[in-house]
């Protein structure tokens, strides 16, 4: 009866270290976060792709990050991260090339940096955007990067908290 | 009785006369086909035959009923009889088509490889010198999936057990492959991860590749970085150099590569530039060549620059100092015009191969009978294969 109290208390701590981690050790980017200033200034993103949105709503778990965003196309969407690496992948509306929307693949893939996150964002309209996310003195920072068949775009985006 | 002799005569004639005229209609489409191509304001075909519209028969029909070949990215002639063909996926046609549809998505005025979503099928595929399919490496489609196709590919002709390598610019890796394409043998970057300049382990958006005798290569990087990154023969990387600029030595799309030459020099596409740079293998800047910004460059056996200009639509000959020698070509979207010729490749009979990633299709252009020879684009010899002594 003791080993069974010992065992289920040995798991109990063990399935909380995770969380308890990602506690002590890495940031919580969670929060209403309102666009102050882009490096290029008006950073326009590319082809209505990864354009800074004036406002994005974070939420942060041990386990996964979920960005609101009028980021990721022309109408807003709720984007997923797993923090474990493991990929997301649904169907949803995008931009194609040829500037139609269309139902395609997307994926998304989140890593830890540090105390930097890193972001992936792809989908099958050859969409793709890479933001490292950092958070600084009530900032928060996106380094962007995108990629599609024409251009490749690069910017700071620096976000401050409105709630 | 001479009713019937008369009438059988005049069958005769009738018949002889059918006859003539249908040799006579043959012998000049025969000459149409043959000659030089019409039109355009300069040599369209230079020293090669206007190429058969209907080639590779594996693509004309194309197998799946509704569908066509798509983008073009990538074409590299091992042998004649040994060709390898880079498609960016197969693209559904529209519900109707002309009759005098040739099987291409650049007739429709439209860019291959940007507007149309692809399926990602049949990306790499080997055919014969007619055409007909060897072997359609249908196991590796999926690696392209999540990218836009495979952009090119090469064998390098100093490796005797004549691995395939296949950039794919948009999954942002290089992608080697044992000759007979059962193994992936090794994968350069990491799978859909971009790095900036200063990643070596990262790539981003590559485009092309060259190697030198000793299987040191090096790696235009390309679309998203602006650095070549030269790599030793295991594939780790040694050094890079390029940043973003118009300065000697910095890149804007730094997107095609060549390297030959005695002492060695890199021959470097700076196609937003629209020059040619010129470097030593450890990336020491030595000159530049304005005015042309090739998708493609190759290095002949006869050690000249063959780059395919991307704003003329000319095929390019340089000597290695930068001398214009010769150039053939016209933008369109006919036989033996081009539409964004995106690779080339020379097989050793002299025959030339122009995939297309606008046009959607690659020509082979057979030579002229009697074509002078320093016009012919000559593939470098390969290495004999391990165990046997044929090319």
């Amino acid at each position: 009866m003791m080993t069974r109290r010992i065992g289920v208390l040995l798991f109990a701590v063990a399935a909380s270290l995770p969380a308890a981690a990602w506690a002590q050790g890495r940031p919580n980017f969670s929060g209403t976060w309102t666009l102050a200033t882009t490096a290029p200034p008006n950073y326009p993103g590319s082809n209505g792709w990864g354009v800074p949105s004036p406002t994005i709503v974070v939420t942060q778990t041990a386990a996964e990050m979920t960005i609101e965003s009028g980021q990721f196309g022309a109408a807003p969407m709720k984007v997923v991260y797993k923090l474990d690496g493991s990929d997301t992948i649904w169907e949803g509306p995008s931009s194609s090339q040829s500037g139609n929307t269309a139902i395609v693949k997307w994926r998304t893939k989140a890593g830890w940096d540090g105390n930097r996150l890193v972001l992936y964002t792809w989908n099958t309209a050859l969409n793709q955007m890479r933001d490292i996310i950092s958070l600084s003195g009530g900032t928060l920072t996106i380094v962007r990067a995108t990629e599609q068949p024409g251009p490749s775009t690069n910017a700071t985006l620096s976000y401050t908290k409105s709630t | 009785m001479p009713r019937r002799v008369l009438s059988l005569f005049a069958l005769l004639v009738v018949l002889f006369g059918f006859g003539v005229l249908v040799s006579s209609a043959s012998l000049q489409q025969t000459s149409a086909t043959a000659a030089s191509a019409k039109g355009g304001v300069g040599d369209i075909t230079g020293p090669y035959d206007v190429p058969d519209p209907k080639w590779p028969q594996w693509a004309h029909p194309y197998p799946k009923p509704g569908y066509i070949w798509g983008s073009q990215g990538g074409v590299f002639a091992e042998s004649p009889n040994r060709i390898y063909l880079a498609n960016r996926g197969e693209l559904k046609l529209p519900d109707r088509v002309p009759n005098n549809f040739p099987g291409n998505w650049g007739f429709f005025n439209q860019q291959a490889a940007t507007v149309p979503i692809a399926n990602m099928v049949n990306t790499i595929v080997v055919v014969d010198g007619d055409g007909k399919l060897i072997e359609a490496w249908n196991q590796w489609d999926k690696l392209f999936e999540w990218g836009r196709g495979p952009h090119q590919v090469y064998i390098s002709p100093y490796d005797p057990e004549r691995h395939v390598w296949v950039v794919d610019d948009m999954r942002h890796v290089i992608f080697k492959f044992t000759h007979d394409g059962k193994k992936l043998v090794q994968t350069l970057g990491i799978l859909d991860e971009f790095g900036d300049n200063d990643d070596l382990t990262r790539l981003r958006r590559p485009t092309m590749i060259d190697w030198l005798p000793d299987g040191t290569f090096f790696v235009a990087d390309g679309y998203g970085n602006t650095r070549v990154v030269k790599f030793d023969r295991s594939g780790k990387p040694l050094l890079k150099w390029g940043t973003r600029g118009t300065a000697p030595g910095q890149f804007n799309t730094p997107h095609g590569i060549a390297v030959g030459g005695s002492p060695a020099r890199v021959f470097v596409s700076d196609r937003g530039n629209r020059r040619i740079q010129v470097f030593d293998v450890n990336g020491r800047f030595l000159d530049e060549w304005p005015g042309i910004a090739p998708h493609s460059m190759m290095m002949s056996a006869d050690e000249h620059v063959w780059a395919v200009d991307s704003i003329s639509d000319r095929i390019v000959k340089f000597d290695l100092t930068g001398h214009v020698e010769y150039s053939f070509g016209q933008f369109g979207t006919r036989p033996g015009y081009t539409w964004a010729m995106h690779q080339i490749s020379a097989d050793q009979e002299g025959n030339l191969y122009i995939a297309e990633v606008f046009g959607g299709r690659t020509q082979k252009y057979r030579p002229k009978p009697g074509a002078n020879p320093t016009q012919l684009v000559r593939g470098r010899t390969l290495m004999p294969m391990s165990g046997t002594t044929s090319n």
